[in-house]
């Protein structure tokens, strides 16, 4: 059911509106929060096809499921940003993500922040779909600050490998995740801002299926065990490693995001825009995972052009089931 | 010895010249506190770039006429978020980032948290005192005011009520802060005083002025500038704690026509301006004061969405 949240009058007419759509009526609620920045275009394509596929269901259009928790989607929370195709609303200019818990009598952001809050506040589960930072890619990953144990039977059930535990930051208080922190939440990141990288979609959408029939909030009538079994890794803060460039130019990559790449590997190579003559190769200082790689090529000196999560700790922070 | 200029940071740029961050340094004859001026992290703010050309021609004549005159080192960062000035936006516009929410521990790496991170930790290790300009934003005009955290105020104060501002505001920490400059150099012990005054993309020259005779105050009054005061009289800043200041917000959305002007003090009843629907032609709302005060903060943007801030009034004390 699609549901209209929020309406703040805008002055040249067009209300702006806020929609959540819900599925189920008994179990505790998963909550799904796409949008938050206007240019994180995976997120809103994940959570579209996540109606589609729940209304399917409940409609009774899909024999292989039945729905028997609650789910509730809130695809886009910047609209002002979405509407003028960019990441933050040109008139504030603010991040939208940093105005939680927000203020239901305040701007307009704070508004929209206090109306996503108050809406799922009450969730058993939270998931908030993001891309990259720009300029940025990101290979499908879990972000969380400080696990426990409902937050890591989180990852098993979503399935995804790769996890990256994050420092606790000057801003994370007032990020929407951090209002969630009495709830069981994480944060899925994946492709890179203006987007739409169907791929990872597809790998997101499956991750939240299995997610699902993992809880109990959907079953799934075949009753097919799982044959792939997924093992999960838990990166921690100081297992990442930045790798920054020395010049400055247009940088052109050669590997992708999800790759393993061995110590020493190209990642890519900067030229100079003018003479066209290679400034510098980017090599990878470490084998790891390569979870986040530059996309846009102009850059600076100084600014990271791969993030790889290298593999210090010892087996046991493997989660395998 | 004549002031030096210092890159505290630079970066290559992808066409070319280098982005760097400058830092002017006057230094000492003694060891008295060393102060710090920082203005230009929001792009399109521009007051502080006025107060600072200001103290740095008054500094290099200082030198010639009174040599002695520089007990404690000044250090002066006049544009400290060269990009964003150079394309007048709050946000470096590269990045789409305000710096002033990147300071502080456990920030992806960027170029822009790497700058903020030079900058602070330049700042830390050169002064003793720090004043962190700001104009408003591109809605509301301020009159010339410091924003004092709760837990930072027995520190701040007394050098706040020196520097010939209008207001100071009393207010508890916000979660939002802890990203901002000013925050972490209070939390690292360096007292830092953030200067909010005028609005974005204009310089207003008598607010200028007025925050300049209260930096040389300020100055002698650290003891940093051996020199006789301002005879301009120093005002006494209207101190107010939360509770007494009024906030005005827009019931519609519309176009906010102001009646009324920063620095008038207002009687309860008083017109505001009014919000009109620019498409109908009709009047939504005639704006009063439901209070008496000084007004300090008034909306000069006209289009206005429901909730936005129309006026901040400092309540006058006999209403409380």
């Amino acid at each position: 059911m699609k549901e209209k949240i929020l309406t703040l009058p805008n002055p040249f007419g067009g209300d702006l509106e806020l929609y959540k759509n819900t599925w189920g009526k008994s179990g505790e609620p998963l909550s799904i929060v796409s949008g938050l920045q206007g240019d994180h275009l995976n997120g809103m394509f994940l959570n579209s096809h996540l109606t589609q596929f729940l209304d399917s269901i409940v409609e009774g259009l899909d024999p292989h499921y039945t729905l028997t928790g609650q789910v509730q989607t809130f695809p886009v929370v910047n609209a002002n940003a979405v509407q003028s195709g960019s990441r933050l609303w040109p008139l504030d200019g603010m991040n939208m993500d940093l105005a939680f818990p927000g203020n239901p009598d305040g701007e307009t952001a704070e508004a929209i922040a206090s109306t996503i809050w108050q809406h799922t506040k009450d969730s058993f589960w939270g998931i908030i779909l993001q891309s990259a930072p720009p300029h940025y890619e990101d290979a499908p990953h879990i972000q969380t600050y400080k696990p426990d144990g409902r937050v890591k039977k989180m990852y098993r059930d979503l399935q995804i490998e790769t996890v990256r535990r994050q420092k606790e930051s000057s801003t994370q208080k007032v990020n929407l995740f951090h209002q969630w922190q009495d709830i069981s939440s994480v944060i899925l990141s994946a492709g890179s801002p203006r987007t739409i990288n169907l791929q990872q979609c597809e790998t997101l959408f499956q991750s939240i299926l299995n997610f699902m029939k993992a809880e109990g909030i959907l079953k799934d009538h075949r009753n097919k065990k799982s044959e792939h079994k997924t093992k999960t890794r838990i990166y921690q803060s100081d297992e990442e490693i930045a790798v920054r460039t020395t010049t400055a130019g247009m940088f052109l990559k050669e590997v992708k995001v999800g790759n393993y790449l061995k110590q020493g590997q190209k990642i890519g190579e900067v030229r100079d825009i003018y003479s066209g003559k290679r400034l510098e190769e980017i090599t990878a200082p470490e084998d790891g995972l390569l979870i986040t790689l530059r996309q846009y090529p102009i850059v600076y000196e100084k600014e990271p052009m791969a993030i790889i999560l290298t593999a210090k700790k010892s087996w046991r922070e493997y989660l395998s089931f | 010895m004549p002031v030096q200029t210092q890159c505290i940071l630079s970066v290559k740029s992808p066409l070319g010249p280098p982005i760097e961050i400058l830092k002017h340094i006057f230094p000492a004859q003694s060891n008295k506190p060393r102060v710090s001026f920082v203005t230009g992290l929001h792009g399109d703010e521009l007051e502080g770039l006025y107060i600072c050309h200001r103290l740095m021609q008054y500094l290099k004549e200082l030198e010639t006429t009174h040599p002695n005159a520089i007990q404690g080192e000044i250090n002066i960062y006049p544009a400290v978020n060269p990009q964003a000035l150079e394309n007048s936006t709050r946000l470096w516009p590269f990045f789409s980032v305000d710096i002033n929410r990147t300071f502080g521990p456990g920030q992806s790496p960027s170029l822009a948290v790497e700058t903020s991170q030079a900058l602070l930790d330049d700042l830390q290790s050169s002064s003793d005192i720090a004043i962190d300009f700001h104009s408003s934003n591109l809605h509301l005009m301020e009159l010339p005011q410091i924003r004092i955290i709760k837990d930072f105020e027995k520190k701040l104060l007394p050098l706040a009520k020196k520097t010939n501002v209008d207001l100071i505001w009393v207010h508890p920490n916000a979660d939002i802060f802890e990203s901002t400059l000013g925050f972490n150099l209070n939390r690292a012990k360096i007292p830092t005083l953030v200067i909010e005054t005028g609005i974005c993309h204009r310089i207003h020259q008598d607010m200028g002025d007025q925050i300049f005779n209260g930096m040389l105050n300020l100055l002698h009054y650290t003891g940093t500038l051996n020199i006789t005061p301002p005879s301009e009289k120093i005002k006494e800043p209207k101190q107010v704690q939360p509770d007494q200041v009024a906030m005005v917000q827009a019931s519609h959305s519309g176009l906010f026509i102001k009646q009324v002007e920063v620095g008038q003090i207002l009687k309860k009843g008083d017109k505001l301006g009014k919000l009109i629907d620019p498409v109908t032609g009709n009047v939504l709302e005639e704006i009063t004061t439901s209070c008496s005060g000084l007004l300090f903060t008034l909306r000069e943007h006209p289009l206005t969405h429901k909730g936005s801030p129309l006026v901040r009034i400092a309540k006058n004390l006999s209403e409380q």
